[in-house]
């Protein structure tokens, strides 16, 4: 049994949308293989329909709720029923996305004018120098760096789902939406494994241009990634609202 | 101007994350020993801790017979 018997086990990494479908199948012709170019232009074709969504939440707010729950739905189909389809179900679901977080947007913009802007520059800011620092080698990945983030993130998925189901009997986990120094440091934390996150879309991305696998996979990635943007984005902007609040 | 930093910041960014992501990673990143291996799959774990039972007649094996 390897020492990392967690990962063994569980086979996944801290992002949920690389659980599946790693195969290695050399025997794919050049044309049919994934490829870098072909992971960043779609991520661009993802974050051009993402832009076209939050267009239409900006305009109309109430569109923002049931486009996050359908967006929600697609990525689970994406993640656990067909990685395949992944070409088709990733434009709607960030269209959907976009559509939310526009919505979302709106509603902050009211209360704190600005901090829609700070939130995208801080955002693609943070993508751009950790992929930077990835590429050229400064942040090196490893498996229990894997097993670190995972953990991280499903400790916080957990917490987020306790305060969920909390607060429908009127109660909830107070310091994670406070705008105390408790509050403000875990946003913080929550900022840096999301950003951390994206290390791990990257090297994924990477290795699968690397080992060859099928074209679809291409789609995979850039989806990976935009799930991991639309969260770190969410998080930055609940961080700037904490600050804003003080 | 508050506006004007944060888009500039934000077009920049993608067009880093444009042109840096088509390139490959370093030499520094791709040559390493500890690199995920993405290919693992879970259930090969499985497999490893089942036992392995095969048929055929079950025969005592003592010590003593490896001396002779």
């Amino acid at each position: 049994m390897s020492k990392h018997s967690a990962l063994n086990t569980f086979g996944r990494s801290g992002n949920p949308a690389f659980t599946r479908n790693f195969d290695n199948t050399g025997a794919l012709p050049q044309t049919e293989r994934m490829t870098l170019d072909g992971a960043v232009n779609k991520t661009a074709i993802l974050l051009s329909l993402c832009f076209a969504g939050a267009f239409i939440g900006w305009n109309i707010p109430s569109l923002a709720m049931p486009s996050l729950i359908i967006g929600t739905i697609l990525a689970f189909v994406t993640i656990f029923r067909n990685p395949a389809k992944a070409g088709t179900t990733a434009p709607f679901y960030a269209g959907f996305e976009g559509v939310a977080l526009g919505g979302i947007t709106v509603f902050a913009e009211a209360q704190y004018p600005g901090i829609g802007i700070q939130a995208i520059g801080l955002t693609f800011g943070i993508l751009a120098s950790l992929l930077f620092c990835y590429k050229s080698g400064i942040i090196k990945p490893t498996e229990n760096f894997r097993l670190m983030i995972f953990s991280a993130t499903m400790g916080i998925a957990l917490l987020y789902l306790v305060s969920f189901i909390m607060s429908f009997f009127g109660s909830g986990i107070g310091f994670i939406h406070s705008n105390g120094l408790f509050g403000i440091g875990f946003s913080l934390f929550v900022v840096g494994i999301a950003a951390l996150n994206l290390v791990l879309d990257f090297d994924f991305i990477e290795e699968g241009a690397d080992q060859g696998l099928p074209k679809y996979m291409e789609w995979y990635g850039a989806f990976s990634l935009m799930v991991t943007l639309i969260w770190l984005y969410i998080e930055i902007l609940r961080l700037l609202m904490k600050l804003r609040s003080r | 101007m508050n506006a004007i930093f944060f888009s500039i910041l934000a077009i920049f960014s993608l067009f880093v994350f444009m042109n840096l992501g088509k390139i490959k990673a370093s030499k520094k990143q791709m040559d390493r020993d500890d690199r995920i291996k993405w290919g693992n799959r879970r259930r090969t774990s499985f497999f490893k801790n089942k036992t392995t039972i095969v048929e055929g007649k079950a025969e005592e094996v003592k010590d003593d017979d490896k001396d002779k």
